[in-house]
């Protein structure tokens, strides 16, 4: 299909939304995908059918690591295909039309969607698309305020793969609860992408006994049990269906070589050559803005972005070196309302370090961080916890909005006039 | 002076929603009163012990809720600890497989433990999820507010033996009718607060570890106290504004 022989109906709205997107940026409002997005359907309700014509589709889902895996996958494949993505984390059903808009090529062979989906949104998506293979990561507790229990997304996956025995799946066989939904499939190629956070995933979503776990895997006594890994990993070379691959990312923590795996997997069920697949995503240095180190005030910070439990486990492995750390959380909706999560994390491994809390909900974080015996300072700005800090090497860790403050904070540079239009267009769309 | 011990119960199964603080926070504030203390974590493999002081246990999955209230009903060592002086926290789902009866996977009904006089069915409503604030029952003596965050689809009814822990002012806790919050029978106290409720309010902490020390020292650390004032006044003046 061309483009011009699309429903001039869906053409408007297409530069409709395109002109909504540029004012969403020019006002830094956002991403520019989501309210785009909604312009798109509200238009044109069938626009993702019709823009997903003839374009075999990955899905990636999952509650921590779906951007960042995105973005390794869209880097893996680039050699062989033409990518329509949304590696801008907008991964509900608007993001992933408004994306389609920049599709460029409508032939068949050598275009590929790539997209990351959030994770009560998959079922939705991946019938409106030509899904052909779904990743599925890992699945924690993570905004409990907004999105339903992680059993309860786990049976409404599987029971998905169950009705569409022609999608492939790419799953981590170490987190039972994805394992569970991914049996739904027939068709399972299965990475053992570990799982260091297993308070979910200690009672079986089978028989709900206890599930013991082993350096070798893990296993319940009513049979439920590993699969046997396709894809393994052994410090920085993923083995591929017997084929080992190097992988020498620039993106910091084994968390990420884990990520390149799954990516790998992706890769290998659509006959793209490994070597260069590994060799295209070393490229990568950063995703929407997290992992780069930036420098504020002679301070070399690196941004990383963490909203839960799971998420904090693989920030510890990234933390490394640096003396000083800045923790920003808000509760806004994006983020959850709730921060009770805090207390699942172990801040107690950030002892001896310079620590500031920041963000709306610093004082929660405080709380917190002296019953973990953790010395810190409140400072909410996070900007100004960054230039407070006494060490030259900083880790910025910070919740969705936060993240994103602290992001337009060091763009800086804004204008009055440009400010007060942008409170103008936050107004409107609020 | 003899070890205190702070039992947190299943944070394998009923750990869901940072519940599993409470704990730490009853320790910590034990021990800055001097008190030696033990915290031991009861797991799915290391079983509940017999000779806790203090019981929390937490909210979660219907699936892990219905394993936690079958595997304590087994051996009843959490009352037999009650009836020995032991006092115990019970927050959401970990409240409801306290009281008389809940409901379990598929919407069936089960006994749950009986520390609470109460039943628990399942609103038809919307599912309650949002901020609480709760105005103390008398029994707890003289306590601010009370808040809280509450996310459930639990309606809990009070039966004779149990007294609410407070009057809620906003949110649902209990149920739509009767705009009540938890439970406080004995030494056992229920609640839809999480938060943790006890970092939410060390008040609330306070009360629970009197119920078995008897009156205590206030506790000396200015920045510790500080960061609790400015929570509490945050989440207090966000849902009263
Ligand atoms: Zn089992």
């Amino acid at each position: 299909m061309e483009n011009s022989r699309l429903n001039p109906r869906l053409r408007i709205a297409m530069v409709v939304a395109r002109l909504a997107s540029w004012i969403v940026r020019g006002l830094r409002i956002g991403e520019g995908a989501a309210l785009p997005g909604r312009v798109l359907l509200r238009i044109y309700p069938d626009a993702m059918k019709d823009l997903s014509q003839s374009l075999p589709t990955v899905l990636i889902s999952g509650t921590n690591a779906k951007t960042t895996t995105t973005a390794l996958c869209k880097e893996a494949l680039s050699g062989s295909f033409g990518i329509v993505s949304n590696v801008t984390g907008a991964n509900m059903e608007e993001g992933v039309a408004f994306s389609l808009i920049s599709r460029e090529s409508w032939t068949e062979s050598k275009s590929l969607g790539v997209f990351e989906v959030d994770e009560a949104y998959l079922a939705v998506i991946g019938t409106r698309l030509d899904t052909k293979i779904i990743a599925l990561l890992n699945l924690s507790r993570d905004q409990l305020d907004r999105v339903s229990e992680t059993r309860m997304t786990s049976s409404k996956w599987r029971a998905f793969l169950g009705a569409n025995p022609k999608i492939k799946v790419v799953a981590n066989c170490d987190d039972p609860l994805v394992v569970y939904a991914a049996q739904g499939s027939s068709e399972v190629l299965w990475v053992s992408a570990g799982l260091n956070f297993r308070q979910d995933a200690r009672s079986c979503p089978i028989c709900g006994g206890e599930i013991e776990f082993s350096d070798s895997g893990w296993m319940c006594g009513c049979g439920f049990t590993r699969p046997t890994p396709d894809v393994t990993i052994e410090g920085r070379i993923v083995v591929v269906a017997g084929t080992a691959i190097g992988v020498e990312l620039q993106l910091p923590g084994q968390c990420n070589v884990a990520n390149a795996a799954i990516a790998l997997g992706i890769a290998y069920l659509l006959d793209v050559d490994l070597h260069s697949a590994a060799r295209r995503m070393s490229r990568l240095a950063e995703v929407a803005g997290r992992y780069k180190r930036v420098s504020v005030d002679g301070h070399s910070v690196r941004l990383l972005l963490s909203k839960n439990p799971a998420g904090w486990l693989e920030v510890f492995d990234m933390v490394g070196d640096d003396p000083s750390v800045v923790v920003g959380i808000n509760s806004r909706i994006a983020d959850g309302r709730d921060p009770s999560w805090l207390w699942d994390v172990p801040f107690e491994s950030l002892k001896g370090k310079e620590v500031i809390a920041a963000g709306e909900r610093a004082w929660d974080l405080s709380v917190r961080l002296h019953y973990a015996d953790v010395a810190h300072r409140v400072i909410k700005d996070p900007l100004g916890a960054i230039q407070a800090c006494h060490g030259d090497a900083i880790t910025f860790v910070g919740n969705y909005t936060s993240f994103q403050d602290l992001r337009k904070a060091l763009d800086g540079s804004e204008t009055p006039i440009l400010n007060s239009v942008r409170r103008l267009g936050e107004w409107i769309v609020r | 002076m003899t070890k205190i011990r702070v039992v947190s119960v299943f944070p394998d199964l009923l750990g869901t929603y940072g519940d599993s603080g409470n704990a730490l926070v009853v320790s910590k504030r034990l021990a800055l009163r001097g008190f030696e203390i033990t915290l031991v974590e009861a797991n799915l493999q290391s079983g509940v012990p017999a000779d806790g002081d203090f019981y929390l246990i937490g909210g979660g999955e219907d699936g892990p809720q219905a394993r936690a209230a079958e595997l304590l009903s087994i051996d009843r060592l959490v009352e037999q600890a009650m009836a020995r002086g032991a006092a115990v926290l019970a927050v959401c789902a970990g409240f409801q497989i306290m009281g008389t009866s809940f409901l379990g996977p598929n919407l069936q009904p089960r006994n749950g433990i009986g520390i609470f006089d109460c039943v628990t069915h399942r609103s038809e409503g919307p599912r309650s999820v949002g901020e609480l604030i709760v105005e103390p029952a008398s029994d707890l003596g003289k306590m601010p507010l009370l808040t809280g965050y509450e996310n459930h689809q639990g309606v809990t009814e009070l039966l004779e033996g149990a007294r609410p822990l407070g009057k809620v002012l906003v949110g649902n806790g209990n149920n739509y009718g009767t705009k009540v919050d938890g439970a406080i029978q004995g030494r056992a106290i229920g609640t839809y607060m999480h938060g943790p409720v006890f970092a939410r309010n060390p008040g609330l902490c306070d009360f629970f570890i009197s119920l078995v020390l008897g009156p205590l020292e206030p506790i000396d650390d200015p920045e510790l106290t500080v960061a609790h004032e400015r929570l509490y006044s945050e989440r207090i003046e966000l849902v009263t504004k």
